[in-house]
């Protein structure tokens, strides 16, 4: 269709669109009845994935639809009589009766459909105008080059304290700053997870410097707490587990190698956009690398190969659900677009065609990924080696070696050879001909293997065809593999491999509107609990807009200048006013509840029984063991005193702990944490054993004290970093003189206290 | 029912023992006054006028033999052990599948009741029910995988995780009873497809299913560890203070109220649940209606009796599963392995039947009975004792509020292959379930990544024949 004929109904439309009784009415109308309507009952011969399209016509875009097919125009806005469409579904006249007879039985719509049709060409046939692709889209705002915005002159410089400030307080004052203490415990949490310690807010408190705050910012950001924080924010976002997501959820016992990766490169501030190549391409980077970052980035592609996978394992029926796993995870962490919706149909709303996602398709099918196992093939495979190919093949050799030198019919030779040397030496010598006999790779390399990693390396390039209608088995055009056309739509070079580099590489380069934005946001989001753009995994037409899009701007392009280094984004942030602010002001800052990690590590630490070393694998159940069954499915909870990041997790089941404090969602990317209110979480401050143990543990502590005001006042600097209130204490003295006289426990008594201060809202939001 | 009065009973008694700051108490009894508009289980109003006030889904999982059970079919017993071709995803590419053969069902069939539908002597207790149900012999679904179509029947999709049927229910209704969660599963073990089964997934967190394992512990933390409810009242009174103070200078933040109210219902939970599984008072003649002897707490029975006291304190959605991932309806191997299931689930549904219907609360409660697909009507030796997966027609049924009695819908050809008239898919099934709920499926959206979903996806279409 050229472009004059395009534009033509298009205006036409548009024009009836907003005559009729209101536009917005009319394109809900649309999307309630119309829309799937047609996606159900015509679009198998109507639509541009149709095999063949029927008559011409085809029902899935505006100017389809009222260009008409091969019989002339279908539909005539505001007039139903006059619409061949009408007619057809009317089912008058024998010939054009629609959707057509199978196998000899009417397949009429029913009186509601028809009804609904008829109403919808009398309201002038209004289709939104992101129906499919259009110039507009284009125009989007977060598809335009990053600008650097002039930084605003603010009608106070007293306001300011970073160029954030700038932009959010151009016209009116921030709230009054929060006081050290509410200030450090918010930081505290917000960057390792934990809260403060005593003898740091003492520190804090003590520190009349004007770089005080600064300082603790760089305790913060130094501490390996740091990066189990943060590490865990890009977990939830790329869906990480411990288990496939398989019919039987395999476990897969190497992925904490790669979990391990995000929290190393957070605490090491591997610049991010070194952090995004080397996810999708650390095998391919690793040789120019130093060679002690070999492993790394190896390990760093565990972020496509911890995908969630389908089915059994049986022949390769799921791939393409596991592909759009891994599509839809890409275009979600990287770029915040829901590329996957591209699957079945071009994007409704973003300009996204169904071959630029089999040009990804292509790409990442021509990736070998880890396989974790399944019911038919119970053990993994394609495991990739942490050591370069140079010395795989040494230590194969080596390997080789030992296997000949103890291969039988060696033996046998040795020992025939031993006992003809033995019957020619004196005994010195055959003792000297038994050890040169020993092989001596064994001794060298022992029996070293190469460590493995749940990663992907490349497989056999090759473009893959269109899927109809997301239907593995209809297949339609050959697709390159190519960038987004919407990002530029380089096709990957015929050297290129998979092309997973050049994707890298489109990925991060300065003209991507996308990469720096969306991850400029995500760490926004982390320190205000809302993202500037408030759907993060979202930035196409239908997310949400960005509330300060000239901020937002600012803080891509300094993300840019500084490096991609993020520990630079939070000292920007939380050296700004903004981050500063009280939140017991209008417009201050937004309080929030503590996230699952945090209510647990935070239970831990303040029962003294914390373990903060890192954590490695876990207990799974011997590999060669495993027989795990759509029926027997792999489940299993390994407790750990280690922090919540380390805590294995299941991907098909969730456990229950998480699943009640609205923990990250393992099935598919979770961009932000809600915090849900249900009255089972209170059953559980009231009952759980995991909390009635902490806060028994947390008791002890404090019965080491001589006197109850000294448990008290230790109590409160431990959890809340205060001291109590006069009433505050009287509530202690009452509850614990109370319960002693029922239960005759001291620390029964103290341990109900510790649960009443472990629980307090107080406790469990930040200010 | 006394469950507010109680409840106030409950608080009133803290207030006695000056336990609660006065200004705190008039809000909590105030719940009948202004809601606090951020409570996601509010009871909220349907599209239209409902049938049904709540559901009872009854799950059958592992795939029930439709031909041995619900949907008879003479000529498979007149052409057992003769050979047959079909293109079907469960024999496809097996080596040893290359031949089928049909295979005869394994028990007779005979008509029952007034209407005369005709149910097999594999439940003889549901054969005595048929004048209460619809049934359904032309569903079919998408998938013939276990895990699949476990999710289909439930969340409407086959492959990614979405909102349960139960979640969707909550979040369109909300609740009336805040003693007790909206949506409630009741399960022995963990399904195919695990906790996704009852996952509220992108819907408000309050909106899942709470489990609840038969069992002496059916709920998690419901038993109070406080050695006496005097102790806890006194650890409940210090946290409501400490709460109140805090606050005092936030009093805009309704979240951290909302967090103090529940506590409330926390509190009323472990009095309202243990009540709930508490069968102590139930007559014997009702127990044995159910197959129970006093005492147990395990098995369908008490799955159903528990279904029916939490439908007579207004929980919304109720789901009951019968077993878990294994030694379920899977008959791969010998179809006899259907009898002890069976003999598990008959003459409790029927007994929970009987029991709705002489208690009046048919009129108001959906009784839906459920499972993932079918079986084969062949096999690949010609003495085969069990039947394959099949999902091109199975066999589900209605009954109570809102659904035509006594009648069949739809039917299988003659070895109960696919259906031959009007079938029902999955999707076709919720919105039948939606509707009798004063639901439209099409307008029940909610906006989750940019995109609005349904239960029933794209698809979905009233079953008129078996509405009232």
């Amino acid at each position: 269709m050229s472009r004059s004929t395009f534009w033509f109904p298009f205006f036409a439309c548009a024009a009836l669109a907003i005559s009729s009784a209101g536009a917005d009415d009319g394109v809900a109308f649309f999307e309630g009845k119309i829309r799937p309507l047609f996606a159900e009952h015509c679009a198998k011969c109507h639509s541009a994935d149709a095999p063949k399209v029927k008559g011409g016509l085809r029902l899935d875009s505006r100017e389809a639809i009222l260009g008409g097919g091969d019989s002339g125009v279908a539909i005539v806005p505001g007039d139903p009589e006059k619409s061949l469409l009408i007619q057809a579904v009317r089912y008058g006249d024998k010939d054009t009766r629609m959707p057509p007879q199978k196998d000899g039985v009417d397949r009429k719509l029913s009186d509601a459909q028809i009804a609904a049709l008829e109403e919808w060409v009398k309201m002038g046939a209004p289709v939104p105008a992101a129906f499919v692709k259009t110039e507009g889209a284009e125009k989007h705002w977060a598809f335009q080059p990053i600008a650097n915005p002039t930084v605003p002159e603010p009608a106070d410089q007293a306001w300011v304290k970073t160029s954030i400030d700038a932009f959010l307080f151009a016209q009116q004052p921030p709230a009054p700053p929060a006081d050290k203490r509410t200030l450090l415990r918010r930081a505290t949490y917000d960057l390792t997870g934990m809260p403060p310690t005593p003898e740091e807010c003492d520190a804090f408190l003590a520190d009349a410097s004007p770089d005080a705050f600064a300082k603790v910012v760089e305790r913060l950001l130094a501490a390996p707490a740091y990066g189990e924080k943060w590490g865990r924010k890009w977990l939830d976002v790329v869906h990480y587990a411990d288990s496939s997501g398989n019919d039987t959820d395999h476990p897969t016992p190497l992925a904490w190698r790669y979990r391990n990766y995000v929290i190393d490169a957070f605490n090491r501030d591997l610049p991010f956009d070194q952090f995004v190549r080397e996810q999708l391409a650390g095998d391919l980077l690793a040789a120019a690398q130093p060679r002690e970052r070999y492993a790394d980035c190896i390990t760093a592609t565990g972020y496509l190969a911890v995908g969630r996978r389908f089915g059994s394992g049986k022949d390769d029926r799921d791939v393409h659900l596991d592909l759009e796993d891994t599509i839809d995870t890409f275009g979600k962490s990287m770029l915040g677009l829901t590329i996957s919706c591209a699957r079945c149909h071009n994007h409704k709303y973003d300009p996204i065609s169904a071959r630029d996602y089999y040009g990804l398709y292509g790409i990442f099918a021509s990736t070998r990924f880890s396989f974790p196992g399944g019911e038919h093939h119970l053990h993994p495979r394609d495991l990739t080696p942490l050591l370069p190919p140079d010395e795989v093949a040494k230590l194969a050799a080596a390997k080789a070696a030992i296997d000949a030198a103890n291969a039988p019919e060696n033996r046998v030779k040795r020992k025939i050879r031993g006992t003809i040397e033995l019957l020619k030496m004196k005994f010195h010598d055959v003792k000297k001909q038994v050890i040169c006999d020993v092989p001596q790779p064994r001794e060298i390399f022992g029996e070293k293997k190469p460590e493995m990693a749940y990663a992907v390396t490349e497989g056999k390039p090759a473009n893959v065809h269109l899927q109809k209608r997301g239907e593995p088995k209809e297949l339609g055009d050959e697709v390159p593999r190519k960038n987004l056309d919407l990002l530029g739509g380089q096709l990957v070079s015929p050297d290129g491999g998979s092309g997973r580099a050049q994707l890298a590489e489109w990925l991060t380069a300065p003209q991507n509107p996308l990469t720096a934005r969306v991850m400029a946001n995500r760490i926004w989001l982390g320190h205000f609990g809302r993202g500037i753009v408030a759907t993060p995994n979202d930035f196409g037409t239908r997310g949400a807009p960005p509330s300060h899009p000239e901020l937002l701007d600012h803080l891509a392009s300094k993300f840019i200048e500084c490096g991609w280094s993020v520990k630079a984004m939070h000292r920007l942030i939380m050296l700004s006013a903004a981050y500063q602010q009280t939140s017991q002001a209008e417009g201050g800052f937004s309080r929030r509840r503590l996230d699952a990690e945090e209510i647990r590590d935070t239970y831990l630490a303040l029962a003294g029984e914390l373990d903060r070393t890192p954590n490695t694998g876990h207990p799974f159940p011997d590999e060669a063991l495993w027989a795990f069954s759509q029926h027997n499915p792999f489940k299993a909870f390994y407790d750990s005193p280690k922090r919540s990041v380390y805590l294995m997790t299941q991907r098909v089941q969730t456990e229950p702990f998480f699943a009640l404090f609205d923990g990250a969602d393992t099935k598919v990317s979770t961009p932000l944490r809600y915090a849900s209110t249900v009255p089972t979480q209170a059953l559980w401050f009231l009952n759980d054993s995991f909390f009635h143990a902490r806060a028994e543990s947390f008791a002890r502590r404090l019965l080491v004290l001589p006197d109850d005001p000294q448990r008290l006042a230790f109590a409160y600097r431990l959890c809340l970093q205060r001291a109590p209130t006069d009433a505050e204490a009287q509530t202690a003295a009452t509850l614990i003189a109370a319960y002693q006289r029922e239960s005759q426990s001291r620390l029964e008594s103290w341990s109900a206290y510790s649960r009443v201060l472990l629980g307090c809202n107080e406790m469990l939001h930040l200010d | 029912m006394n469950r507010s009065h109680s409840r106030r009973g409950f608080l009133r008694s803290l207030v006695g023992g000056s336990l609660l700051m006065p200004g705190i108490v008039s809000e909590l009894l105030a719940e009948n006054g202004a809601p606090s508009p951020d409570d996601p289980l509010l009871p909220k109003r349907p599209h239209f006028s409902p049938k049904a006030k709540r559901v009872i889904f009854l799950f059958l999982t592992g795939g029930v033999s439709h031909i041995d059970a619900f949907d008879p079919k003479p000529r498979l017993f007149a052409d057992h052990g003769k050979e047959m071709k079909v293109d079907h995803p469960e024999v496809n590419g097996r080596p040893d599948y290359k031949q089928l053969f049909l295979k005869r069902p394994q028990w007779e069939f005979s008509p029952h009741g007034q209407c005369g539908t005709e149910v097999s002597t594999l439940f003889p207790h549901l054969a005595q029910c048929v004048d209460d149900i619809a049934l359904i012999r032309s569903m079919n679904t998408s998938h013939s995988n276990h895990f699949q179509a476990t999710l289909g029947m439930h969340t409407g999709s086959f492959a990614f995780a979405r909102p349960s049927i139960g979640s969707w229910v909550s979040y369109a209704l909300g609740t009336e009873n805040r003693d007790l969660p909206s949506f409630i599963s009741i399960a022995p073990f963990l399904p195919y497809a695990g906790a996704q089964v009852w996952a509220s997934d992108f819907l408000p967190a309050a909106h899942q299913g709470t489990l609840v394992v038969p069992g002496p512990e059916p709920v998690a933390n419901v038993r109070r560890r406080a050695a006496t409810p005097r102790l806890q009242q006194i650890e409940l009174a210090a946290l409501r203070e400490l709460n109140a103070s805090h606050l005092a200078t936030r009093a805009e933040d309704t979240v951290l109220a909302a967090r103090m109210r529940s506590f409330e219902t926390a509190a009323g939970m472990q009095l309202a649940v243990p009540d709930v599984f508490d069968f102590s008072k139930e007559s014997d003649a009702t127990l044995a209606m159910y197959g129970l002897t006093r005492g147990q707490n395990t098995g369908f029975g008490w799955q159903c009796l528990a279904a029916r006291r939490l439908a007579e304190r207004d929980v919304r959605f109720i789901e009951l599963i019968d077993s878990g991932s294994s030694s379920n309806w899977d008959s791969h191997d010998d179809m006899l392995d259907h009898a002890p299931r069976a003999m598990n689930a008959d003459q409790a549904i029927a007994g929970l039947l009987r029991d709705l219907k002489e208690r009046g609360m048919m009129d108001e409660t959906l009784v839906v009975w459920a499972t993932e697909f079918g079986r084969t009507p062949f096999n690949n030796i010609l003495d085969a004792k069990g039947r394959e997966h099949h999902h091109w027609a199975f066999s589900c049924w209605l009954a109570g509020a809102g659904v035509k009695p006594g009648i069949v819908h739809g039917a299988t050809d003659e070895y109960g292959m696919r259906p031959i008239s009007d079938p029902v898919h999955t999707h076709d099934f919720h919105a039948t379930i939606l509707h009798l709920m004063g639901l439209d499926h099409e307008r029940l959206i909610y906006r989750h990544s940019g995109r609005d979903y349904r239960l029933t996806d794209v698809a979905g279409k009233i079953v008129k024949g078996v509405l009232a």
